[in-house]
């Protein structure tokens, strides 16, 4: 569903844009506020309920036996999914997962995939036929903008909550869950870059910009969205951007 | 995963170190999501569960719209990470069973005539689930539709009662509902103690039953007492000062 | 008989007063009766009873001044978007105060879809049908400004009694404000910390409009920001 913005909102957001402010009176390279909560479901092995301002996205992490891929007979499976119900927002609809679902469900899993952040090769049981699957699940539980950061931030932190896992079966000391990937989004409105847009600012926006990064800097990930361009320049600046806020983010995984 | 104990009941004390008659720790909290126009959250033992209301609000497809009255929507689902055996994500038979049983809980206390050709739609996420969740959906969404301004007649309060080792129970866990015979889910007008949501399998006798529903009711009355100071307490906090 | 008392909170389904009350608005009466029917503050005035409510969406009455978004348009007019279960309907008329001739005119250079107006509510009928009116003094397409936008339960608090608060509100910020009954509000201002200033007061009065002396703290709130910004 869409949402109706008024042009005096986009115009008040634009205008303090120029000089260099935001409608909630933070920096452009200010997150909301953030908080990490891990450990609330006990069924799950691993969870995590990350606030960011208003958003909240509640991250489980199950770990079950499964099949494994075939060209990869001893590692485990990742799958991240996400559900984005309309619980969350008015503008969400009941339905299988729509674009913008699928979308967050993929960058999260790329930011953690690429960078190696599971010791898949650790997770085999038997070669071939029984290897170990961990789901994570992305729950949006309320929607106020920059679900990509928010969402990221649980599923890493649902993953370093999980200890030793007390699955039947389970010979392994502890999870090998190694690095800690960040995702941080710069969204562009006017030429100007800032971090975390709210609700209001993604609705208004041109583009935005996504970048994972682990803890020595480099990239595990990116994903450009919205409808308008990024130039070379910008992108190099968002790179800047995300690189430091990333590092504050990280503090919250402890 | 442990195997059937040989007795539930112990010298009057269920597994979990209760009496027959005695509901699990209830928390319950008012207004606690933003973009929703009412909100709760219920702890009920160690289910964990959100409802949200949206509406009044305009009914999309159009062809839905009653010309008199608001349709009264109700969504349950389970988080796939709620339950032991990680549950696919989508609506299954039994959470649309569930979504229907639970909007006939609350078809008779909302003043649907108020609102022609408009929608109210109840949105419930089991977070975490320990038997009995359609109830502490109930509770929830009850709590939830007063948050977001919805007229109504009466609250609605729900709970479910079984047996184990042929003594009857308020409000299984689990394993109760796994190792007992039966369970009962009940929801109830607190004002004029009238049902508008029964369910049951198992195995009752008519003495039983009688006596199973009375403690139903007995517990929805407790349920009811936390419903009403979860509402209450959001508006009674000091303002701050300057 | 009495069950609650005056500004007490009550919850739906509560027994609030039983024998010959008029009840009117957030209470119905169940033969000799009254419960409350939403949550909210018992409201009594003599024989009279209602509860004024604490939340629910708007619902358009005729005669309240309204702030809307084009959503949509057609031949003759618009659809308004009123924070409501029901939208208005806004014929281009209504809003220019004289006949068009829409063979020669094209409607979109008077309002575009995502334009602001304010106008006052003419007609509902019994299908929610809303009739608009934005020629009036006032009224119109809306230029500049923020737009705060609250719970409408709390749009009384915001005006306050004979426009105490409004009042309140603008002498001591510089700021102008135009309160729509549905819960919008416009803030102009050449300041802009004052005009975050009364957005904040605004979210402050939407937190706790049930309580008492809130004119008086948001006054001091006001005047603190304005001394803090010298």
């Amino acid at each position: 569903m869409y949402e109706l913005v008024s042009t005096v909102k986009r115009d008040y957001i634009v205008d303090l844009a120029r000089q260099d402010k935001r409608a909630d009176a933070r920096a452009l390279d200010q997150y909301r506020e953030v908080s990490v909560e891990t450990g609330l479901i006990e069924n799950a092995q691993g969870s995590a309920l990350v606030k960011m301002g208003n958003t909240q996205v509640l991250a489980g992490v199950k770990i079950q036996r499964g099949e494994p891929f075939p060209d990869t007979p001893s590692s485990g499976v990742l799958m991240v999914n996400a559900e984005l119900r309309p619980i969350a927002s008015p503008t969400f609809e009941l339905g299988p997962p729509d674009e913008n679902s699928i979308e967050l469900a993929r960058v999260v899993d790329r930011g953690i995939r690429e960078s190696e952040t599971i010791d898949l090769d650790k997770l085999g049981i038997t070669p071939g036929e029984e290897v170990w699957m961990v789901y994570i699940d992305l729950h949006a539980l309320d929607y106020d903008g920059n679900l990509i950061d928010a969402a990221s931030l649980a599923a890493v932190a649902a993953l370093w909550n999980v200890k030793k896992p007390q699955v039947e079966g389970w010979t392994l000391e502890e999870f090998p869950v190694v690095k800690k990937p960040v995702a941080v989004t710069v969204a562009k409105i006017d030429g100007k870059l800032m971090v975390d847009p709210s609700l209001d600012e993604q609705n208004v926006m041109d583009a935005r910009l996504t970048i994972t990064t682990i803890e020595d800097d480099s990239i595990c990930a990116m994903q450009k969205g919205g409808i308008g361009y990024l130039t070379v320049e910008e992108i190099k600046a968002a790179y800047e951007l995300a690189r430091i806020k990333a590092a504050e983010l990280r503090k919250h995984l402890g | 995963m442990m195997g059937k104990p040989e007795k539930l009941i112990v010298d009057g004390k269920r597994l979990d170190g209760r009496g027959p008659d005695e509901l699990r720790p209830l928390k319950i909290e008012a207004g606690v999501l933003k973009r929703a126009d009412g909100s709760a959250y219920v702890e009920m033992g160690k289910n964990k569960v959100l409802a949200a209301v949206y509406g009044p609000r305009e009914l999309h497809p159009r062809h839905l719209q009653q010309p008199d009255t608001a349709i009264l929507r109700c969504r349950y689902n389970m988080a796939p990470f709620s339950v032991d055996d990680r549950k696919r994500p989508g609506p299954d038979r039994r959470s649309v069973e569930i979504s229907k049983v639970i909007r006939e809980a609350f078809e008779p206390v909302v003043f649907t005539k108020l609102y022609p050709r408009s929608g109210i739609d109840v949105f419930i996420e089991i977070l975490q689930a320990d038997a009995g969740t359609r109830t502490a959906g109930i509770n929830a969404a009850a709590v939830a539709l007063a948050d977001a301004g919805v007229p109504m007649r009466d609250l609605v309060s729900s709970v479910a009662v079984g047996k184990v080792d042929d003594t009857i129970v308020l409000d299984l866990t689990k394993d109760e509902d796994n190792y007992g015979t039966t369970d009962m889910p009940i929801a109830m007008l607190p004002r004029k103690k009238v049902i508008t949501l029964l369910q049951m399998d198992g195995h009752l006798t008519p003495e039983e039953f009688e006596r199973a529903i009375e403690m139903a009711m007995k517990g929805c009355e407790q349920i009811y007492e936390a419903q009403k100071q979860a509402l209450k307490t959001k508006y009674e906090t000091k303002p701050e000062e300057g | 008989m009495l069950y609650a008392q005056n500004r007490e909170i009550v919850i739906p389904g509560q027994l609030i007063a039983e024998g010959s009350h008029s009840i009117y608005g957030g209470a119905f009466k169940e033969g000799n009766r009254v419960y409350s029917s939403v949550i909210g503050l018992m409201n009594v005035r003599g024989q009279d009873i209602s509860v004024i409510p604490l939340g629910g969406r708007y619902m358009p009455r005729r005669g309240d001044t309204v702030i809307g978004i084009a959503m949509d348009s057609h031949r003759s007019g618009w659809i308004l978007d009123l924070n409501s279960p029901y939208v208005g309907n806004l014929f281009v008329s209504d809003l220019e105060g004289r006949k068009i001739d829409l063979d020669k005119e094209d409607i979109s250079q008077y309002l575009r879809i995502g334009d602001v107006v304010v106008a006052e509510i003419r007609d509902v009928d019994e299908r929610m049908r809303v009739l608009l009116d934005a020629s009036g003094p006032g009224m119109g397409k809306v230029r500049g400004g923020k737009m705060v936008e609250i719970s409408s339960a709390k749009v009384p608090r915001v005006i306050g009694k004979k426009g105490s608060m409004a009042t309140v509100l603008q002498s001591t910020s510089g700021c102008k404000i135009k309160v729509g009954q549905n819960g919008r509000i416009m803030v102009w201002g050449d300041d802009q910390r004052m005009v975050n200033a009364v957005v904040e007061a605004l979210l402050m009065i939407e937190r706790e409009a049930h309580t008492s002396g809130l004119t008086d703290r948001v006054k001091q709130f006001l005047e603190k920001m304005k001394s803090e910004g010298k």
